[in-house]
């Protein structure tokens, strides 16, 4: 079953002098429970992808359809739940609250979602407990590691069960001991849960580990590759 | 919410040092500008004390002539039922006859103009209520030499009281607070103190052919207590008014203005004295509510226009310099202020607008992960009324102590300063205002600015492009 059906995506940023076309066509579709890498040189599109996915931004033309919910279709504030309902980011720079807790920055999503106290609460010490980071849950961002706050934002964006989670270049940032530990925790949480992964990444630890390669160049698909 | 607020104030915390000088800017601006208020309030209130509640009362009834031409022969004639009908308003709290002229006061050949007043000694007691004001104790030469043939006294008093040589107290309480005495100082030796100065100054009975002389006044006239002044003035419709009177004591007026040419006499004798038959030259009228004075004003000149002709003035009216004085002192204290509020604004303005450059990134990921934007704005809104609220309260926590000692024990002013406020018919003391409607209207300018302030932020969030944001 398809999550995300893409359909002649085209993105153009218009500059002063030139357009330039960012996304070129593009047709996509990922399944549920796929843990996908989307490669590519620099400027070739996929974070533009990512953020069209995400709904952070729109498409020139093309549509895209998540979960049966054709993004075009909602206004920002739509978006903003559809977001919080449906979407788990993981960001290059973890980007947590830094006045939170870790046990508050992955509960805080949850209560966003109105979701009931005692459920907050549990889910919460799970997800953490998940990653790792049981240990860790009163520690605030600066009291963590690069991979301990990228397993942090990880977890936040499993605390809303959202539909997939898109994770934008989650290892720049990280040492190897951390990138692997956190590719392990996001094959197994894969694996087990069928939780939907969209990497866009430049690092090759990543792409070994993908069940699927997707490679931008200028904007287009050159290669779908399923392992 | 809960959470929402937890963040707001931990992310007020997160760039302390911002916060505390932006709070402190806020502080300060609080703390000076009630300061100045209170001293500004202050001192008017003490100015209509010395003025209004002490003798001329907030509303006064007259002959609709005696306004333009304040002479007795615009007096009117006045009955038990008119005091009723006017007491019968429910803000009138208070109301004495009075008739004023002005005559001249001689003892010896010491001669002065002065400003007689014909009251009756029992309603004057609800209106400047003089037997407070009667001098009791005199720190006269021979007094000081008998407290200290008796030997009983520390010498450091004894130098506090030769300081204070020829000064009048109207209470024992007063005597206190000038010599600055502890409890255990009163008990033992202020019995000593008040035997040896007791003066025996005597208020007015209904039909006393007596008078009381003002303490500034029957210095220069040189007369005392059992001493006599004769009076020389003209009566009503041109009569020659002559008298002589004995002094049944001395009064302490709070305005140096009245203090220097006041006499009080009996309504009776002042009546004999002028020629006058059931007649007065003003009713005076104090009020439950001072607030309420112009509504009060009009209702009694409607409830008495009826039956006479009469005129309600209200003290502004009767008193237009000092009302003019008190408007554009305020004025120029008012623009001080908003000059402080305007600097202050500013200072919370460059800090939001640092606020959001520094957090554009955060905000971006915050409404990419879900968060309405709506509570993004709570957020960031709640952090700087929580700053303004911060200094607010330690602004006015600081400034709260200051205020109450400035009230109980005002400043005496000095010097020129001093002089010039007496020239103008003032005691020179600058007390403050205690806590009232000025004290927590800073702090609601203050949250009114900050709200304002607000706007820069919420329409940065709302405009915010969650791409541009994300990408720094």
């Amino acid at each position: 079953m398809n999550v995300i059906e893409i359909k002649n995506l085209e993105k153009i940023y218009n500059g002063t002098a030139i357009q330039v076309k960012a996304i070129n066509g593009v047709d996509l579709n990922i399944e549920e429970g796929e843990f996908t890498a989307i490669v590519g040189p620099s400027g070739s599109g996929k974070t533009t992808l990512l953020n069209m996915v995400g709904g952070l931004d729109s498409p020139t033309s093309g549509s895209i359809v998540v979960d049966k919910t054709d993004l075009s279709t909602l206004n920002q504030k739509q978006l903003v739940d559809f977001r919080l309902h449906n979407i788990g980011f993981v960001f290059q720079a973890y980007n947590l609250i830094p006045v939170l807790t870790a046990k508050e920055n992955v509960s805080f999503i949850m209560e966003m979602q109105g979701a009931p106290k005692d459920q907050i609460a549990k889910r919460t010490r799970e997800i953490l407990e998940s990653v790792g980071l049981g240990n860790r849950m009163n520690s605030r961002p600066n009291q963590l590691s690069g991979g301990q706050q990228q397993r942090v934002a990880v977890a936040r964006a499993l605390a809303s069960k959202p539909k997939f989670i898109i994770a934008d270049e989650p290892t720049a940032n990280l040492d190897s001991k951390s990138t692997e530990n956190l590719l392990d925790i996001m094959e197994e949480l894969n694996r087990k849960e069928n939780i939907t992964f969209i990497f866009s990444t430049h690092d090759q630890r990543v792409v070994k580990k993908a069940r699927r390669v997707i490679v931008l160049e200028d904007g287009k698909i050159v290669k779908d590759e399923k392992k | 919410m809960k959470k929402i607020i937890i963040l707001a104030w931990r992310n007020l915390w997160r760039n302390k040092r911002r916060t505390l000088i932006t709070a402190a800017s806020i502080f300060f601006a609080i703390f000076f500008a009630i300061l100045m208020r209170s001293f500004q309030l202050g001192t008017y209130g003490y100015m209509i004390e010395q003025s209004i509640e002490s003798y001329t009362g907030y509303l006064q009834l007259q002959n609709p002539d005696y306004y333009d031409d304040p002479s007795i022969d615009n007096s009117f004639g006045y009955n038990q039922q008119l005091i009723e009908k006017i007491r019968s308003h429910q803000n009138v709290k208070s109301i004495a006859p009075r008739i004023e002229s002005f005559a001249l006061a001689s003892n010896g050949i010491q001669s002065k103009g002065v400003l007689v007043s014909g009251i009756d000694p029992d309603a004057e007691k609800e209106i400047s209520n003089p037997i407070h004001r009667l001098i009791r104790y005199q720190f006269t030469e021979a007094a000081i030499d008998k407290m200290k043939q008796n030997g009983n006294l520390p010498p450091d008093l004894m130098a506090k009281i030769e300081s204070c040589k020829n000064n009048t107290y109207s209470s024992e309480a007063k005597i206190e607070l000038e010599l600055e005495l502890d409890d255990e100082s009163t008990n033992k030796y202020l019995p000593i103190i008040t035997h040896y100065s007791h003066f025996n100054s005597q208020y007015l009975t209904s039909s006393d052919n007596g008078v009381l002389v003002s303490d500034r006044l029957s210095r220069y006239l040189k007369v005392t207590i059992g001493d006599t002044i004769v009076l020389m003035s003209q009566g009503y419709h041109g009569l020659s008014a002559a008298g002589i009177y004995p002094v049944r004591g001395i009064i302490k007026m709070a305005s140096p203005d009245l203090d220097n040419k006041l006499i009080y006499m009996s309504l009776p004798e002042i009546s004999e004295f002028l020629g006058l038959d059931q007649q007065v030259t003003s009713m005076v009228i104090n009020l439950n509510n001072n607030d309420e004075m112009m509504q009060t004003q009009t209702e009694l000149q409607t409830l008495i226009s009826n039956d006479h002709q009469y005129a309600v003035k209200n003290w502004e009216e009767l008193i237009p310099t000092l009302k003019q004085q008190i408007e554009g002192d305020s004025i120029g204290g008012q623009l001080f202020i908003f000059i402080l509020y305007v600097i202050v604004f500013f200072g919370i303005f460059g800090t939001v607008l640092m606020m959001i450059a520094e957090r554009k990134r955060e905000f971006g990921v915050m409404i990419a992960i879900g968060m309405k934007r709506k509570k993004l704005s709570q957020i960031v809104s709640l952090e700087l009324i929580f700053m303004g609220i911060l200094g607010i309260i330690s602004g006015m926590i600081a400034i709260a102590p200051i205020l109450l000692f400035g009230h109980y024990y005002p400043i005496r002013l000095t010097g020129e300063v001093a002089k010039m406020y007496e020239d103008m018919g003032f005691d020179a003391l600058m007390p403050m205002a205690l806590f009232d409607s000025y004290f927590f209207s800073q702090g609601v300018i203050i949250l009114i600015m900050i709200l304002i302030v607000c706007i820069v932020p919420l329409r940065s969030i709302k405009r915010l492009k969650v791409i541009d944001a994300l990408h720094g």
